[in-house]
């Protein structure tokens, strides 16, 4: 297996600003809305752009924890919470990830995106609502709630996997990106 | 915008304490926020909080204190309000409000007081992977060069007559893709230029200003040491 190169690192790092830049422009729409998950279903389709333009350029498994790891970082000087419910997903993730040995394929990108999206809106309603209060979390953990926002954040995910290898196209076809298909 | 120049002007007592020793008491004020049950207590950690928060106030950014303590004050006033009626027990939806804003205060003081510069130093004294830390530097030195070239993207599609706030299913073509094709001939240059430079991420690094413990962040370490113990007292007691 080929090991991380500075190339690689300073990829992840710019895909990691597009994430961060895609929450920056979606996620404000819907701070009004109390349902777990919502940010994550508004967010998916286009940071999930960023996140399998990394998969495929490093395709690695361990592509995920980099791109999202740092911005749980950056995250960090917003809340803990942020940064836990992120790390938190991408452990899910990579464990899942680990199985299927790469993001080289166009499955795996998808699995990758929709595993990530999904977990973070479980992950993050849990923590979330925790923090908040114990009572909460038994409310955001009825499954009629979890379970429906929890499937549309998977299906964000797949849309964002979706536009993000029409995006992976068009860099190919303008010589900017080196991506085995 | 550069991280030098992203960095608080004024100097505050907590701005000149080692961001670890703020990293770890902030840590353990999420943490003691999360174990305490008395309304006495958690009063007590959150007064403090907001007194420390309200002596970061500078002339740059009372702004956005400003306005982020008038949201939050709404915010935690409903989320009370809500509380109230699904717990049926004020004290209880106070202590959780409460709760809320002794975990939630920590970062953003943390941020307020530590420029990113001073971050990086103490994430690479701490002897966190280097990856990892050239992974933040470059998010943080382009993430504003990158929100600019967003912000161009979007004055040129004004110019054109499409307005993309209003048109969300514009984003993707209008915004999105010649944003992807901004950053990838960023990442692409950056790579070209670090590699140029022989930059190896590594290689052990040096720093010009070391990390050192100094008399400030003892008594920085004493406050925090004796906030914890009065709250556990409280705790106990109350």
């Amino acid at each position: 297996m080929k090991s991380w190169n500075l190339k690689d690192y300073v990829f992840a790092a710019f895909m990691t600003i597009g994430i961060a830049v895609a929450s920056a422009i979606a996620v404000p729409l819907t701070l009004g809305i109390p349902l777990p998950g919502v940010r994550t279903i508004v967010w998916a389709p286009f940071g999930g752009i960023f996140l399998t333009l990394g998969m495929a350029r490093l395709q690695r498994v361990g592509s995920v924890a980099l791109m999202i790891g740092t911005l749980a970082l950056l995250l960090s000087r917003l809340s803990w919470i942020i940064t836990a419910f992120l790390v938190a997903s991408l452990v899910i993730t990579e464990v899942v990830m680990l199985f299927r040995s790469n993001y080289r394929s166009r499955f795996n990108r998808l699995l990758g995106n929709v595993i990530f999206f999904a977990s973070t809106t479980v992950t993050g309603a849990l923590i979330g609502a925790y923090t908040a209060s114990p009572g909460l979390t038994q409310w955001v953990s009825q499954p009629w709630i979890l379970l429906p926002m929890t499937l549309l954040s998977g299906v964000a995910g797949a849309i964002g996997w979706w536009l993000g290898e029409l995006v992976i196209k068009q860099l190919q076809r303008a010589g900017k990106l080196d991506v085995d298909r | 915008m550069s991280i030098a120049k992203s960095a608080p002007e004024s100097r505050g007592f907590l701005t000149r304490v080692n961001p670890l020793a703020k990293i770890i008491a902030s840590l353990v004020i999420t943490g003691i926020a999360f174990s305490l049950k008395s309304v006495v207590a958690m009063s007590v950690l959150v007064a403090v909080l907001v007194g420390v928060l309200l002596l970061c106030i500078t002339r740059d950014n009372i702004r956005q204190i400003g306005r982020g303590l008038l949201v939050g004050t709404i915010a935690i006033f409903l989320f009370v309000a809500i509380g109230m009626l699904l717990l049926n027990n004020a004290q209880s939806a106070l202590l959780y409000g409460l709760r809320l804003v002794a975990i939630l205060l920590p970062t953003p003081l943390l941020a307020l007081t530590t420029p990113p510069a001073d971050l990086v130093r103490a994430l690479q004294t701490a002897k966190l992977q280097s990856f990892l830390i050239l992974s933040l530097m470059l998010t943080w030195r382009f993430l504003p060069l990158i929100q600019q070239e967003a912000q161009r993207i979007l004055e040129a599609n004004q110019l054109r007559g499409v307005d993309l706030s209003r048109q969300p299913q514009q984003w993707f073509s209008g915004l999105f893709v010649p944003l992807i094709f901004r950053i990838v001939s960023y990442a692409d240059e950056v790579t070209i230029g670090l590699e140029t430079r022989g930059y190896d991420p590594n290689a052990p690094r040096s720093l010009s200003q070391p990390l050192r413990w100094r008399f400030h962040d003892t008594v920085f370490v004493g406050g925090t040491l004796l906030l914890v113990g009065i709250v556990s007292l409280l705790e106990r007691y109350s």
